[in-house]
Parts: structure tokens; sequence; C-alpha cells
């Protein structure tokens, strides 16, 4: 490139070359008002965004651009008085194309005023953020019918779990009682039967309160993750799988209810797999904050043999672990390697909970 | 028959609280084969259950956990009406947590809806002993 072209390049734009720039820019709508509010520039951004050709609008309020309720409340008048005032406004709010329908917009308003100091209008700057609050809008959706998924299925959970404690457990319980009872009674030659048919009695009794206990751990949902994860590590990965363990957990902040519940399923499950598949002696589990969410890691020590998955539950329990997590928001995985253990990570974001959102327009808006 | 304790003396007077109404048939029955235990009633909520216990003054009480009024609740007040008795807890939780809280209400004995009824007769009499 020759000097002489790039001294060219480097000269200042004319104003028409600006005024062509700005008329041609297609995703801003760039425009001016004069000192009381009437359109005296429109570009090509502005027509797309808000529907009007540049000669059905200028020369008209810009108050045309405001809900009704917005006019009545004299959001317009305000918003120019500010921007004398302040130099500038910025507000996100609704506004009305041609053709009444209404779009989220960004809107800037810079105050322009001579070298005299005296206002010669306004220079207004407007965004469509209706996509961008869509998605949003969408995101915000999906987090809370996610919630409410995961508190569905805990009531649902804890309504079968305490069915099967109320009523099957007890029934079970006077059932083996009787046995027991009978066994005492009858004659010598039937003992031996009655009490065959009480053990198994109680067996299934122990069967269907691990079942409860599984369906509805106690403490997780009175005393939050870490505990509920140490309880259950405690009562049925040490005491009843009599298996070695290690817990470690870094949070910066309490995951909300529903992110607790999942992780706490998530994990539950990993640590079955590891009791009924992994021929380990140890498991490892790790909960701790981490790009803006919890990354919870189960490592055991055992034969690193790929799960079976031919087991329709065990299949089912891999499935579901991972689709809790991407329910969630966020990732699950599972790797193993002969000789080195399993190990099961997963990711869930950790969202504040969802502010309460702006309500939506009539939709016949003017 | 069932092993008795081989106590000298009257039998001991037990008070059956559960809200599962065959359940409270079938301890009845059980706890009043032995010859050293004797039901002197039964309750089947916590109003019943202090009723019961401040007119008899039993020696042993059998109360279910999750039972109306609260077991724990019901324990402490069961204690306040009738010192001498001996609480026993008969539970179908088995987690630490129920099990702390009955035994934070003075509760002697923790015993597991699924034991063997010789167990739960262990219980009744080890904390008869306590007395």
């Amino acid at each position: 490139m020759t000097q002489e072209s790039t001294r060219k390049q480097a000269a200042p734009m004319s104003e028409a070359a600006f005024t062509l720039l700005v008329q041609g820019v297609l995703d801003y709508g760039i425009f001016m008002l004069d000192p009381q509010g009437h359109i005296i520039s429109w570009n090509a951004g502005a027509e797309r965004i808000k529907g009007y050709r540049a000669e059905d609008i200028v020369g008209q309020h810009f108050s045309v651009f405001y809900p009704p309720e917005d006019q009545a409340s004299g959001k317009p008048q305000w918003e120019l008085e500010t921007a004398v005032a302040e130099g500038r406004l910025e507000d996100e709010g609704w506004r009305v194309r041609k053709d009444g329908s209404r779009f989220w917009a960004n809107v800037v308003i810079t105050a322009l005023w001579d070298e005299k100091g005296v206002l010669r209008g306004f220079g207004k700057v407007t965004r469509d953020m209706s996509e961008r609050r869509a998605a949003q809008h969408a995101l915000s959706e999906r987090r809370r019918l996610f919630d409410h998924l995961v508190q569905a299925q805990e009531t649902e959970r804890r309504r079968i779990a305490w069915d099967v404690h109320d009523d099957s457990i007890q029934a079970m319980v006077a059932v083996a009682m009787r046995l027991e009872l009978l066994a005492d009674r009858v004659p010598e030659s039937y003992t031996a039967e009655l009490h065959r048919l009480d053990a198994s009695v109680r067996e299934a009794i122990d069967r269907l309160r691990s079942l409860t206990f599984r369906l509805h751990p106690p403490g997780i949902d009175r005393h939050g993750l870490i505990e509920g994860l140490a309880s259950h590590l405690a009562d049925v990965v040490g005491s009843s799988w009599g298996m070695a363990y290690t817990f470690e957990h870094q949070l910066d902040r309490e995951p909300s209810p529903e992110t607790a519940i999942t992780i706490f399923r998530i994990a539950q499950e990993a640590l079955l797999n590891v009791h009924k598949h992994a021929r380990g002696s140890r498991v490892d589990v790790r909960v701790a904050s981490a790009d803006g969410g919890i990354v919870t890691r189960v490592v055991d020590d055992g034969t690193g043999e790929p799960m079976p998955q031919d087991g329709a539950r065990d299949h089912f329990g891999v499935i579901e672990m991972r689709e809790r997590a991407e329910t969630a928001g966020g990732w699950w995985s599972m790797h193993s390697r002969p000789g080195t253990g399993t190990t099961v990570e997963f990711w869930l974001p950790n969202p504040r909970p969802v502010p309460a959102t702006t309500p939506e327009p009539a939709k016949d808006a003017p | 028959m069932t092993a008795t304790a081989g106590r000298p003396g009257p039998p001991l007077s037990v008070l059956l609280c559960d809200d599962n109404a065959m359940l409270l048939e079938v301890l009845s029955e059980v706890v009043q084969a032995q010859p050293d235990l004797e039901v002197v009633g039964t309750a089947c909520n916590g109003e019943q259950a202090l009723r019961l216990a401040y007119r008899r003054q039993p020696d042993l009480v059998v109360l279910d956990v999750r039972f109306p009024g609260g077991g724990p609740s019901v324990a402490r007040e069961i204690a306040q009406c009738s010192p001498g008795s001996r609480i026993v807890a008969f539970s179908a939780y088995d987690d630490k947590g129920s099990i702390e809280q009955m035994k934070n209400a003075g509760v002697f004995e923790y015993v597991l809806k699924g034991a063997s009824n010789r167990e739960l007769f262990a219980a009744l009499r080890r904390a008869a002993a306590t007395r």
C-alpha cells in the first residue's frame, strides 16, 4: 500500500460519509430528535426495528414509540428531561412498532449541545433486545420447569416412602409377629417351617425399609446436601455395605434444594453402582464449587471393569444419572480403566433463585 | 413356649401405643402371651397415650416413633405424667436422626419394627431392669 493511500484512509471522515454510515447501520436504530422530541432523522436500522419509513415518521413526536401506559405516565418527557439533566439516559423496556406489536428495547438518549451550550436536540440509539430477552426467558422457564420436576418427583417419592412405611411395612411386621407367636404354639413338627416363613417375611421387611430409605433419604431436605450425603455415606455405604469411604466438600454456598436433591440422587446411584459392580473396598466422594456450579466426583478403587450394560436396571441407572444432570443444565461422565477403578463425575449449575420477571404486555397493544 | 426372664413377682404392666390398629392388636396379643408382661392399655394417639399413662402409671410403654402427636414429644410428656414408666421406642425407621430424637426424648430402648418378638421382649425387660 502506498503512503498516499494510507494517508487517504487516515483522513477524517467527511460529514456526508458519516451520515451515510449511520444511515446504513441495520442492527441499531439511530436517529435524532429536536429539543422538543420530534424526530428529525431516521436510519435503516430504525426502519427495520420499528417498521416506519423515514417519510412516515420524521416530524412526529418520539412518544409514538412508547406503549400507552408509558405515554400516560409521561415517561417519554421524563426521559428527555433526565437526558438533559444528566447528559445521557439508558433504559430497557417495551416499545411499540408501527404495526402495534411490542419489542423489548435497549434505548440510549444523549443530549446534544452546541458550542454555545444551547440544547440542539437528542441522539437516540435503539436496540431490539427481544431475542436475547426471549432466550433469557426460555432459560429461566427451563430452570423453573426443572425445579418443578424435581420437586414433583421428590414429593411423589416421599409419598410412596410414607405409604410403604405406614402401611406395607406395618402390615408385614404384624404378619411376622403373629408367625413367631404361632411358632411357639404349634406342634414342633411345624415350628421349623413357620420360622422359615417368619424369616422370609422379616427379610422382606428389611428390603422394604431400604427401599424407603432410597426413595426418601431422611435428612436431605432438613439438613441440606452435605449432611444428607454425609449420613448416606455413614448409614448406607459405611454401616450397611461395610465399605471404606472419604468425603471431601468445599462449597462456597449451599445449593438450591432442587440442585441439592439432584446431586444427592446422582451420587446415590453412582454409589449403588460401586457397591453392586465395582468389587472395590473404598470409595472417595468429593463435592466442590466450580465454574459457577458444583462438580461432584465419585471414585472407587474397584476393578474398573466396564459396568454391565445388559441388566435393564443398571442401564437405567446410567441413563437416569445422565438425564438428571443434563436436565439440570449440567454434564455427566463415567470413565473406567481396568485396574484403576471407575470415576463418575458430574457438574451442575448452581443458579441463584430465579428473580420475578417483567409481566408480559397485553397481546393487542396499540 | 418363649423363655421368660424368670422374674419373680407380679407381671410388668405395659402400655402399647401405635396408630396402626392391626399392629396394635397383634402387639397386644404377643406381649400378653408373655407370663411376665401384662398389657394394661392400648393407645392409637398421643392424647389416649397420655391419659392411659397417667391413669395406669405402667412399668413399660411401647411407643411408635411416627405417632400422632409426635413420638418424641409424646415420650417427653409420658415421662412427666408417669415418671416411673420406662419407654421403649418401636419404630419402622432406623435412621440416625429418628434414633437420636427418641433417645434425646428419654426412651430407654429403640427397637426396629421387623426385629423378632424375642428382641422386643428382651428390650422391654432391659428397660424394666433400670427401674
